[in-house]
């Protein structure tokens, strides 16, 4: 029982912090249906800074504190990224929607061609390295307490940093749309950009910022994704996830505390899907694997159908800024 | 928002589409090829046409290609690989495209490893009987130009099994590429059993063993099977079993979690790869690969390997553990060197036909088979 926690929590941080990235764009007005494709780009930036960090075994040693910083860069490539995206629907009032799709398209296709350039694979591993005593060392970044007891075991057992992080970042920034005067003012050009115009609020830049928080967040939580979860390999793919947490953010109403409880709810779904063994009512029903894989998309399309009526999303969303327009 | 809904939607379903159509197309696809070295009147003599996954598989692929490389470097022959488009989800005719692009490159022998090529190297073989092929991990079919290589994976295993279970691991696991359906999979684990049988028997312990090929049925990583071998750490098991190219970062991934998780690696030494790597179960693929290319370009290939097949073991020395670098400390090399000499001379025969339940028939051994 501790494993299927521990292993929901693990599942949970990448959608919770790329939903959250998602709700940050789109309270600023521009829809990010570029999530999937940043988080490709943010994981493979991470795994090639962790490849070349590793090169030195200093970075060997200190193991988690090569996994932040390849977390930053993850998030600052993200951001970077994200620009693209920002660019296109600000300056040129491009449609958010295709531009998106283009971002999303491209990251694969950008991770591979580097991959299979500089290192003739299909997929970037973040290899094993030699550390100062010459020992041979995985890259592996998880934190052992095993001696805990089981309630602190599914927080700090086999955990890794980036959980925390996400989990302090998530806070910080939920505080930061609601609580302080710039989240204000980011909220309310995704609501009504010409009104906030009025007061003096510069749209465009508030816009810019939102997207740039989204590309940093959603990085971060590509990185998050490959470095926890999906084998420490940039593949160019992360299998939806970008896609699911923009479902997350719709199911929890472009809220912070909605998107906590969905990102639980589908890790939770995404983890049973590969741990149904565990639970012995579950074995003994001796269902095929493809039925648990299909849960988690399954629930999706459901929750959608049932959420669409009650959903209330930014109002100026996708809208291009139009000083004019009233 | 439904307008939202509605595009989200729709991208998914493009998504999926070309994904679809991508696997499908394969005409369309190029297969792709090595770029290093290159020859100078672009023709390239020996041709490596690999199976699902990567070249850089860190197995099989990438053993095979170490003697194509360690043979063409050596007798100054020009060399190539070319991987099948499609990759892992690569069909009959992406296989085929592949080696008529190698015969067109100027091959005069084609190396193609893994048993799912067969039918592409028949529909190509027949056409080209000038072009001799070297079929890896299968038997020969009935054409002069092809000659076959087979590997007793079963006593690689064995060794595995009885290593792992005399150097005092009780609770093992092993997971299969090829979704049950790989030959050569299959006698690595079936002799993984055994010899965690004989072991046991020996010792008078009892094994526990989860055995699966649930995931990974085209040799890849995925976020599934990390997370299925990191539940079997966290039940208990010892020492896990990584049989199939990449499938192997799966498991060191689950394994980075666990301090005292285990591996044993598959095809070639994968000790470098990893602390965690106890042993890994070899197939002497680089050097019967180069054998088998001297005795072609010998001259010898009507006389010793048109249409034949070898079935490589310890006899000949093409299975085994790597014992230089492995990290065993109770089992010794003296007591595996007496082993393997009990194979080398038939005294022990792992077997080598998989039955229907592999779980049956072990005494102490209980195989936990995970579907």
């Amino acid at each position: 029982m501790i494993f299927v926690l521990q292993k929901t929590l693990i599942f949970t941080i990448p959608l919770l912090i790329v939903a959250l990235a998602g709700m940050f764009a789109e309270r600023s007005g521009i829809i990010n249906i570029a999530l999937d494709g940043i988080m490709i780009f943010g994981a493979f930036a991470g795994a090639l800074t962790a490849f070349f960090l590793r090169k030195n075994p200093v970075f060997v040693d200190h193991n988690q504190l090569t996994f932040v910083i390849a977390m930053l860069v993850a998030a600052v490539a993200g951001a970077l990224f994200s620009l693209l995206l920002s660019f296109s629907a600000i300056k040129l009032k491009a449609d958010q929607t295709i531009g998106g799709t283009a971002l999303n398209m491209l990251a694969p296709a950008i991770a591979l061609f580097f991959i299979k350039v500089f290192f003739n694979k299909d997929q970037l591993e973040m290899a094993p390295a030699v550390n100062s005593a010459g020992n041979v060392k995985d890259f592996g970044y998880s934190l052992k307490n095993d001696g805990l007891n089981p309630v602190f075991q599914v927080f700090f057992d086999k955990a890794y940093i980036s959980t925390f992080i996400a989990i302090g970042l998530f806070i910080l920034l939920s505080i930061f749309i609601y609580k302080t005067k710039t989240g204000l003012r980011l909220r309310s050009c995704g609501e009504h950009p010409q009104a906030a115009a009025s007061v003096g609020i510069e749209v465009n830049r508030m816009r810019y910022l939102g997207t740039t928080i989204s590309g940093a967040l959603a990085g971060f939580g590509g990185y998050a994704y490959i470095a926890t979860v999906a084998n420490g390999n940039a593949t160019g793919a992360v299998a939806g996830m970008g896609f699911l947490a923009l479902a997350i953010m719709i199911f929890g109403n472009w809220k912070p505390l909605g998107i906590a409880f969905g990102a639980l709810f589908f890790g939770f779904l995404k983890c049973l899907s590969v741990s149904a063994d565990k639970i012995s009512f579950l074995k003994s029903l001796n269902l095929p694997k493809y039925f648990y894989n299909l849960i988690p998309y399954v629930a999706v399309l459901l929750v959608l159908a049932f959420a669409s009526k009650r959903s209330r999303a930014p109002k100026a969303e996708g809208i291009p800024y139009d000083k004019g327009m009233r | 928002m439904k307008k939202l809904i509605g595009i989200i939607l729709a991208i998914l379903m493009i998504a999926g589409t070309v994904t679809l159509f991508a696997s499908c197309s394969n005409q369309t696809n190029k297969p792709e090829e090595s770029k290093e070295p290159t020859s100078e009147d672009g023709k390239y003599e020996v041709a490596l046409v690999t199976d699902v996954g990567q070249l850089m598989d860190k197995g099989f692929n990438q053993g095979t290609w170490e003697g194509v490389e360690g043979f063409s470097k050596a007798n100054g022959k020009t060399y190539k690989y070319y991987q099948p488009a499609n990759g892992a989800d690569a069909t009959d005719n992406d296989r085929i495209a592949a080696m008529k692009q190698a015969i067109t490159n100027g091959a005069k022998i084609i190396v193609a490893p893994g048993f799912l090529q067969q039918a592409a190297m028949e529909a190509v073989a027949k056409e080209n009987p000038d072009v001799k092929f070297v079929f890896v991990d299968g038997w020969a079919f009935g054409l002069k130009n092809v000659t076959a290589i087979v590997y007793k994976e079963q006593e690689s295993g064995f060794l595995a099994g009885y290593a792992a279970v005399m150097e005092g691991y009780t609770k093992l696991g092993f997971t299969g590429g090829g979704g049950g359906g790989n030959p050569a999979v299959n006698r690595f684990g079936y002799g993984f059993i055994q010899g965690a049988e004989a072991a046991a028997a020996e010792k008078g312990v009892e094994v526990e063993m989860k055995y699966s090929f649930k995931y990974g049925d085209t040799f890849s990583a995925s976020p599934e099977l990390q997370t299925q071998i990191a539940g079997w750490y966290a039940d208990g098991t010892e020492v896990v079993f990584a049989c199939g190219g990449s499938m192997f970062s799966s498991v060191l991934s689950a394994a980075s979690e666990y301090e005292n998780a285990k591996i044993i690696g598959v095809d070639v030494d994968q000790s470098g790869e990893s602390e965690k790597v106890i042993t890994s179960a070899v197939k002497g693929l680089s050097v019967s690969v180069e054998k088998v290319l001297g005795q072609f370009f010998d001259g010898k290939w009507d006389e010793l390997l048109a249409d034949k097949a070898q079935n490589l073991g310890a006899a000949d020395d093409s299975t085994g553990l790597p014992t230089e670098t492995w990290r065993l400390k109770n089992f010794t090399k003296a007591q595996y060197e007496e082993l393997y000499g009990k194979i080398k001379s038939g005294e022990i025969v792992p077997v080598a036909e998989v039955p229907e339940d592999v779980t049956a028939g072990f005494e102490h051994v209980k195989v936990d088979l995970e579907k």
